[in-house]
């Protein structure tokens, strides 16, 4: 089996936007896999005119809100940098426990990599756009800050059907459904790789020696 | 073989019920009225895991591809239909319709009759649904908005379909897996398309608007014509498989509906009041100029904005308000005409309008308790794709019908919003509601001061609100049909109150936080303090025993009898919004003691003034005169 890699198109978000941004993106994703029984949850964003569908399952939303608030704290410390959040599906193999290892193997068959671009703000709860860079906004920045955020929805907009693309026209590498309770079928992780080359690099390397496949990360 | 069978079997019903979910998902958020009844909330019970086994019980129907939906009755009707036969594409057809007499014909086209080609059987299954039927064909449009097509290919080569049972099951569970993913894309994309925010402006506001949605479900569509596919854009979800064949599914859609679902709003330039004048009220000792008063008035740091909302919809169509992410209760229209104490607004023309910075004061000052202040001013905004404003711009002539209204209190500011939710108003969650909020706010306001408190803020609130449905209609060129009750809610009176809360969004919250208890400003809109004096009157003791709801049709049928006494029923009304302007300038506490007959009196004298401003066409010298009348009436009061 082939871990299908989706790398979603990058988004230039405000600071204020990521929380949105990211349970928008992740929650489609794991909707499109949670194939347990599921009474959807559609969730409007506040931000943007965008209605997005959660699977309803609590656990899901907090670890998501976890992650992403790891994410703003990774952003925080890491500014100026393009960031990355990966969020993967794995299969769960039991490799034979010996005496001296007991070590579960995951294979991993989907990941999907949420570019963002986020732009660094002087001050976390600015609300000025750091271009800007003017005390008094006037009508210019105002402009170009409803400019701005028409373009990001349009791009958010633009990522949700690129997982509903990926979704539709990758079907096979989908493991079959475990026969399991509740609505997530398939064990998920959310990750921050680092934005730096070589400790992207060793995140790689650090994958394929877990699932032991030549894992074709782009 | 019998499991050759059972497996043909099975899968002609995964296929079959592939189909009813398709259409459920499709419909349920495509059919807002059907949906609604069923409506319980934005969010569907969350935990599917307790839904399974709690008090949320699982329907049979839920359990196929393991999406629990809500119930949609048209769904499930048209679902019969397609058990006869898999092999027959499923066409769903959303349309909008619009019903309005200003629709450009070039753009709208009566919906043709049904194919008169169609079998007895396809117009059977042609199930016709629209809200608008009975309304009748009068201005009557209807446009294709999306065109859903769920279809089985039969492939006419069969193979590798005979293996052995094991294959065959496998099969099996590959079909329905891949259906369960392909039902979920779907479920994502309805809720995506341009479509989806009509449904939740529908759904969710409850108030009557000239468009709808309707659907029709059948085997076979008309195509589109060239230039109508044009228009439109197409998605096809991956095809899913199967032995025999495979189950396809795609969707045309009008990539942009500003235009389609724009509420009949015509366009305009934008434009001075040539004939503004100020509200004697706010400025008694001001002599309103004959001449456009542009920006702002000099004597007023605050202009009047009772037009200028409503000249923004004049002036640009794209104008829009965002609700107040705030709100959340929608409001039902009523069709009770006069709900409110003395309705009449004095016709006070509005200042012409003023796209101030300053008008963000307004929506910070909202005087009604219920309304909570926007974090941002308030010019209108454009919101792009914002289907609030379509509704809005459409409505903007009539009298004030503070019930139907939807106020939107929040920012109408461009874009330079905090990133608290601005742009949200159009959307049918909870900002959605939120257009609808500001009606209700003002029914509560109102209804809280008929019930007897003598709570000037409350009060205050109330004046306010119907201090912008006067400077409204009075702005309409004194147009006296439409000053009769602002209250009234006619047909034309619903249609055209959008932009009535842009008004009062605009002008109509004081400019200045109402104090309780406080004296009202000398620099509030006109409106409002006419608004203020009509419900000081309202409020006097003699003129209603109990300030409850069951006294305001009695004060109603006051007035319409009152109203029947005399020729002109808009005078009736703006002598008591005269009277009501007067008392609002002096002092609440006074005007709260004011007698019926105080109230009779003042109002026999307004009746004077508004025999002398209609005799005078409303130009404005005589509302200098009225003004000063006004303030005499005022000192008299005193």
């Amino acid at each position: 089996m082939n871990c299908e890699v989706c790398q979603l198109k990058e988004l230039e978000v405000e600071h204020y936007e990521i929380r949105e941004v990211l349970r928008c993106i992740l929650h489609t994703i794991i909707f499109h896999r949670a194939l347990g029984l599921v009474r959807p949850k559609e969730i409007d964003l506040e931000l943007f005119e965008i209605t997005y569908v959660q699977c309803g399952d609590v656990d899901v939303e907090k670890k998501i809100d976890e992650k992403i608030e790891q994410f703003i704290c990774w952003v925080e410390k890491h500014p100026n940098k393009k960031s990355q959040i990966c969020l993967s599906f794995f299969e769960v193999k039991n490799k034979q426990a010996s005496w001296f290892t007991n070590k579960i193997e995951r294979l991993y068959w989907e990941q999907w990599y949420i570019n963002l671009n986020v732009a660094q703000q002087p001050k976390v709860h600015s609300s000025k756009s750091y271009s800007s860079k003017v005390v008094d906004p006037g009508e210019n920045a105002h402009e170009e800050r409803s400019v701005r955020r028409a373009t990001l929805e349009a791009s958010l907009r633009d990522v949700l059907f690129q997982i509903i693309r990926f979704v539709n026209d990758k079907k096979e590498h989908v493991p079959p459904i475990p026969n399991r309770e509740g609505v997530i079928s398939f064990p998920y992780e959310i990750t921050i790789p680092s934005s730096s080359d070589s400790a992207f690099g060793m995140d790689m390397i650090k994958r394929m020696l877990q699932t032991g496949h030549p894992t074709m990360l782009s | 073989m019998a499991s050759s069978h059972s497996d043909a079997a099975r899968m002609e019903q995964i296929i079959t019920e592939f189909f009813a979910k398709s259409l459920h998902i499709i419909l349920e958020t495509r059919s807002p009225y059907m949906s609604s009844r069923n409506f319980s909330g934005e969010q569907t019970v969350s935990s599917p895991s307790s839904s399974s086994s709690s008090s949320s019980s699982v329907r049979p129907r839920d359990k196929w591809f393991n999406l629990a939906l809500r119930e949609c009755p048209e769904a499930l009707e048209n679902l019969d239909l397609w058990r006869q036969s898999n092999l027959e594409p499923m066409v769903v057809d959303v349309i909008l319709v619009k019903r309005s007499l200003d629709w450009d014909p070039i753009n709208f086209s009566p919906k043709p009759e049904l194919p008169k080609n169609l079998s007895s059987k396809e117009a059977y299954l042609n199930c016709w649904n629209s809200d608008q039927e009975e309304l009748g064909t009068e201005g009557q449009c209807e446009k294709i908005i999306e065109r859903w097509v769920v279809q089985y290919e039969v492939r006419k080569t069969k193979g590798g379909g005979k293996g052995g049972k094991r294959s065959s099951s496998n099969l099996l569970s590959l079909l329905y897996k891949k259906s369960m993913l392909l039902l979920r894309s779907l479920y994502v994309t309805v809720r995506l398309l341009p479509a989806y925010k009509i449904f939740r402006d529908l759904n969710l506001t409850g108030q009557i608007r000239s468009y709808s949605l309707a659907h029709r479900v059948s085997s076979f569509a008309e195509p589109f014509t060239r230039r109508e596919e044009a228009e439109m854009q197409r998605f096809s979800f991956g095809p899913v498989d199967t032995s025999c064949g495979r189950l396809c599914l795609s969707v045309m859609y009008r990539s942009s509906l500003s235009d389609v679902s724009s509420e009949g709003f015509t366009p305009m330039s934008p434009q001075f009041i040539p004939d503004y004048v100020g509200s004697p009220l706010a400025d008694p000792l001001k002599r309103f100029p004959s001449v456009p008063m542009s920006h702002g008035s000099p004597s007023l740091p605050f202009s009047r904005r009772h037009s200028w909302s409503f000249d923004q919809y004049r002036a640009s169509p794209p104008i829009s308000i965002s609700p107040s992410p705030t709100y959340s209760e929608p409001y039902a229209p009523t069709s009770n005409p006069c709900r409110f104490p003395p309705p009449s607004l004095p016709p006070h023309p509005p200042e012409t309008s003023n796209r101030r910075k300053d008008n963000a004061s307004f929506d910070e000052y909202c005087p009604s308790p219920t309304f909570s202040p926007s974090p941002s001013p308030s010019p209108p905004i454009y919101i792009p794709g914002s289907h609030i404003s379509k509704v809005l711009l459409r409505s903007e002539s009539a009298p004030v019908n503070i019930p139907t209204k939807k106020l939107q209190t929040s920012s109408l500011k461009n874009p330079n919003l905090p990133p608290s939710p601005p742009l949200k108003g159009t959307r049918g969650g909870t900002p959605r509601a939120d257009k609808t909020m500001v009606p209700t706010q003002l029914n509560a306001t109102v209804e809280k001061m008929l019930v007897g408190k003598d709570d000037s803020k409350r009060y205050t609130g109330v004046k306010i609100s119907i201090s912008r449905s006067s400077s409204r209609s009075f702005h309409e060129d004194f147009d006296e049909s439409e000053l009769t009750c602002p209250f009234d809610v006619d047909d034309d009176d619903i249609i055209d109150h959008g932009t009535r809360p842009e008004s009062f969004d605009q002008k109509g919250c004081l400019r200045e936080p109402l104090e309780p208890g406080g004296l009202m400003p000398m620099r509030k809109s006109q409106g409002a303090a006419v608004g203020a004096l009509v419900d000081l009157l309202k409020k006097a003791p003699p003129l209603s025993q109990e300030y409850s709801h069951s006294t305001i049709p009695s004060q109603i049928h006051s007035d319409e009898a009152y109203k029947t006494g005399t020729d002109d029923p808009d005078l009736i009304s703006k002598s008591q919004t005269v009277q009501v302007c007067t008392s609002s300038v002096t002092s609440s506490g006074i005007l709260v003691s004011k007698t019926t007959a105080d109230a009779l009196e003042e109002l026999g004298t307004y009746r004077e003034m508004k025999n002398l401003l209609l005799s005078q066409g409303g130009r404005p010298q005589m509302l200098t005169g009225y003004a000063s009348a006004v303030e005499s009436m005022g000192k008299g009061t005193k």
